[in-house]
């Protein structure tokens, strides 16, 4: 197409402000898919950071960092307290006689408790509170996270254990959608499905593009029975639901992303092969093909320079809107269960974990991914529409 | 005396059209034993073209010229009869295509006849690139030569059909024929398109070309006038035969079969002041159902009881005047 003919083209279909904003969410959501590990917070299939402490967070929910115990034995000889294996997490300072302060070297995060264990019974440690029964003594929020410890009687020899906890801490993190059932960041989820979905739907929808288009031009070429095998299959693959063939093929072939991407295709192919069979019947019959003919060219290059261009505008109309009934297919299956592997999720199997929760008011897990679903698919018919209609000459608006 | 080269030569050609049928309609039909209804656009023609002439062939909208046209050229096959390029039958002279290429035409329809998804150079260069004429290399200047031997300007190679009047479209698709040197240029109306005044741009550029190139011409047309100014010899068809075939002058002045007398009569002309034409009786008959025996006999004053049995052939009535009535 050249410039004035785009321009023009480009006149017309900004007339539409609906196709414009579908545009400019179709191109948002592709930017998304490209661009999901720069744009999305965490990296949601990076299973090792998973936390269940994360699990199930509304959203604008901190993420949070569980406390941890650091303990630490020490050997209490000679008059002096000595850490053993030289743990290096501890500090002893004496404070005169029979005095000792036991602190954390790192003391950069307040201690939610520190807790000495094995201690003579009569020994005090200042301020702690001592278990009923076990020789405990527990020190809550200790300032400077160090615990003074005074012996009355220095014991010859005892073995002190010192447990440092610290509290839940938030991160910083905040999950912005909440988080699932795994603790995964909703967001980073979705924009990952976004990724998963746009590329399971765009190649597929690509594959059955040239694999339909193909036999279409095959069918429109040869005619006879290789015409009439090829339109009865397409005739018998129209006759089944999408969603039933897909399950199918899935059940057949177990899940995987080239296994959706096939059921797709198979799904797909048999509109691309129709238009692109009728579109090239009408183009044979024109003058050009005649004259192509007269100057000797190969029947496959008639066909792939002649008619395919003048077939291409339509056909790429038809992959627009195949693109979103591809996502949706490959949503649903997943949603369904035969999809995509749970590693990976894409934005149907995302609304199927959310769907046990949403009962239990934890709606946010499909909510999000189902609110991108539908705006992604809804833009994605809506651009496609528009491009048929300005396709279509009879159309004046 | 100068030996007259044959270049071209159709011998008894038919052409047979069936409607598309689907394999269970075609299954049904074999087992009901019911024949499917047939067109025969081109009945039995016989036709020979000397080197450097130029046989004209006029006739009704429907009568089967440009079946014939696309027959001559190659781009239809026959469903009877032999074909001859230089003596050569057809069937090997179209399996070499490089030679093949020797037989172009020019179309009717210059709206339809350029790929508009092409640039125009591609258009007239392709062929010659496509058979090794020219390297591709090469391509932009060999169809910028062409453009100025039809007189467009040689930067149009870079435009596409649709920037172009239909004049100037038709021009190029004379451009895409010459580029690939051919021997016999087959016109299928080519001016029928055309606003008169364009028209004569155009036919004077194709007699130019004749006039440089020497090459033989088949101008098919409606309009007789200028199959007058052009043709060395006319062929008139009526329903897919051949009814008269003369030199020009002969034909003109001289008509012996009925329906090309009633052509002629029908033919304005500047000299007589007449302000009403008698259009030629009746309506063509349909070519799915032809009248029996010779073709025109419903509508024509002269027929006879033998006119609606036998088919009448083609015979002589002087020198290379040819004619198919039974009672001329």
């Amino acid at each position: 197409m050249n410039r004035a003919a785009f321009a023009e083209f480009a006149g017309r279909f900004s007339e539409s402000w609906v196709a414009v904003a579908s545009l400019v969410v179709t191109v948002l959501f592709l930017a998304c898919a490209l661009f999901a590990p720069w744009l999305s917070p965490t990296n949601p299939y990076d299973l090792a950071r998973l936390q269940l402490i994360d699990a199930l967070k509304p959203m604008g929910s901190p993420q949070v960092k569980p406390g941890e115990e650091i303990r630490a034995n020490f050997a209490l000889t000679q008059g002096q307290l000595i850490p053993e294996a030289n743990d290096t997490d501890f500090e002893v300072e004496a404070c005169g006689a029979n005095c000792f302060i036991v602190g954390l070297a790192d003391s950069s995060a307040q201690l939610m408790s520190l807790q000495l264990r094995g201690l003579p019974r009569d020994a005090i440690v200042d301020g702690a509170s001592k278990h009923p029964i076990q020789p405990w003594w527990t020190l809550n929020a200790p300032e400077n996270n160090q615990a003074r410890v005074r012996f009355e009687n220095l014991p010859a020899d005892a073995r002190v254990e010192a447990i440092a906890r610290t509290d839940n801490q938030p991160t910083g993190f905040i999950f912005q959608l909440g988080s699932d059932a795994f603790g995964r960041d909703m967001l980073s989820a979705i924009l990952y499905g976004i990724r998963i979905s746009v590329f399971v739907g765009v190649a597929a929808a690509g594959s059955a593009m040239l694999f339909g288009t193909g036999l279409g031009l095959l069918a429109a070429w040869r005619g006879g029975a290789i015409d009439a095998m090829i339109m009865r299959a397409v005739d018998f693959t129209l006759s089944f639901p999408a969603i039933l063939v897909g399950l199918a093929i899935l059940a057949i072939l177990g899940s995987g992303v080239e296994k959706v991407i096939l059921a797709v295709v198979l799904v797909q192919w048999c509109y691309y092969a129709r238009t692109a069979r009728s579109l090239a019947l009408s183009e044979l019959n024109k003058e050009y093909i005649e004259a192509a003919r007269g100057m000797r060219l190969p029947a496959w290059r008639i066909m792939l320079r002649h008619v395919l261009p003048n077939c291409l505008p339509q056909i790429i109309v038809l992959f627009t809107l195949n693109i979103a009934s591809a996502i949706s297919l490959e949503s649903s299956l997943s949603f369904l269960g035969v999809g995509l592997p749970l590693t990976q999720p894409s934005l149907g199997m995302l609304i199927a974990n959310g769907y046990e929760y949403i009962f239990s008011q934890k709606y946010w897990i499909s909510f999000g991914p189902g609110i991108v679903l539908l705006i992604m698919i809804v833009a994605m018919n809506l651009l496609g529409d528009r491009l048929r209609d300005l396709n279509n000459p009879r159309f004046e608006s | 005396m100068q030996v007259v080269q044959t270049v071209f030569q159709a011998d008894e050609v038919s052409r047979v059209f069936e409607p598309a049928r689907g394999t269970i309609e075609k299954l049904t039909d074999r087992l009901t034993g019911k024949r499917p209804a047939i067109v025969q656009a081109v009945d039995r023609v016989s036709l020979s073209l000397a080197q450097g002439e130029t046989l004209g062939i006029v006739g009704e909208s429907g009568c089967g010229k440009s079946t014939l046209a696309r027959m001559i050229t190659g781009i239809l096959p026959v469903s009877g009869g032999t074909r001859r390029f230089r003596g050569e039958d057809y069937e090997s002279f179209l399996a070499r295509r490089r030679d093949a290429l020797k037989v172009q035409m020019v179309f009717q329809d210059p709206m339809s006849s350029l790929n508009g998804r092409l640039k125009v150079g591609e258009i007239i260069g392709e062929g010659a690139v496509v058979h090794g004429i020219v390297p591709r290399s090469r391509m932009r200047e060999h169809a910028a030569k062409m453009l100025e031997r039809v007189g467009l300007a040689a930067d149009s190679i870079d435009r596409y059909p649709h920037q172009f009047s239909g004049g100037q479209r038709q021009r190029i698709g004379i451009a895409r024929a010459l580029a690939v040197e051919p021997e016999l240029l087959v016109c299928d109306e080519a001016v029928a398109a055309l606003d008169v005044s364009v028209q004569a741009q155009i036919i004077n550029l194709l007699m130019d070309i004749r006039q440089e190139s020497g090459l033989s011409m088949i101008f098919i047309s409606h309009d007789l006038g200028l199959i007058r100014h052009l043709c060395d010899r006319v062929a008139v068809m009526y329903l897919g035969r051949v009814v008269e075939l003369a030199k020009t002058s002969e034909l003109f002045g001289n008509p012996v079969h009925p329906y090309t007398q009633m052509l002629l009569a029908g033919m304005p002309r500047i000299s007589t002041e007449r302000r009403t034409f008698m259009p030629i009786k009746g309506e063509i008959p349909s070519p799915l159902n032809p009248p029996s025996g010779c073709h025109f006999h419903p509508r024509c004053d002269r027929a006879t009881d033998h006119c609606r049995i036998s088919r009448p052939d083609l015979r002589e009535k002087g020198p290379s005047h040819l004619h198919a009535c039974l009672n001329a």
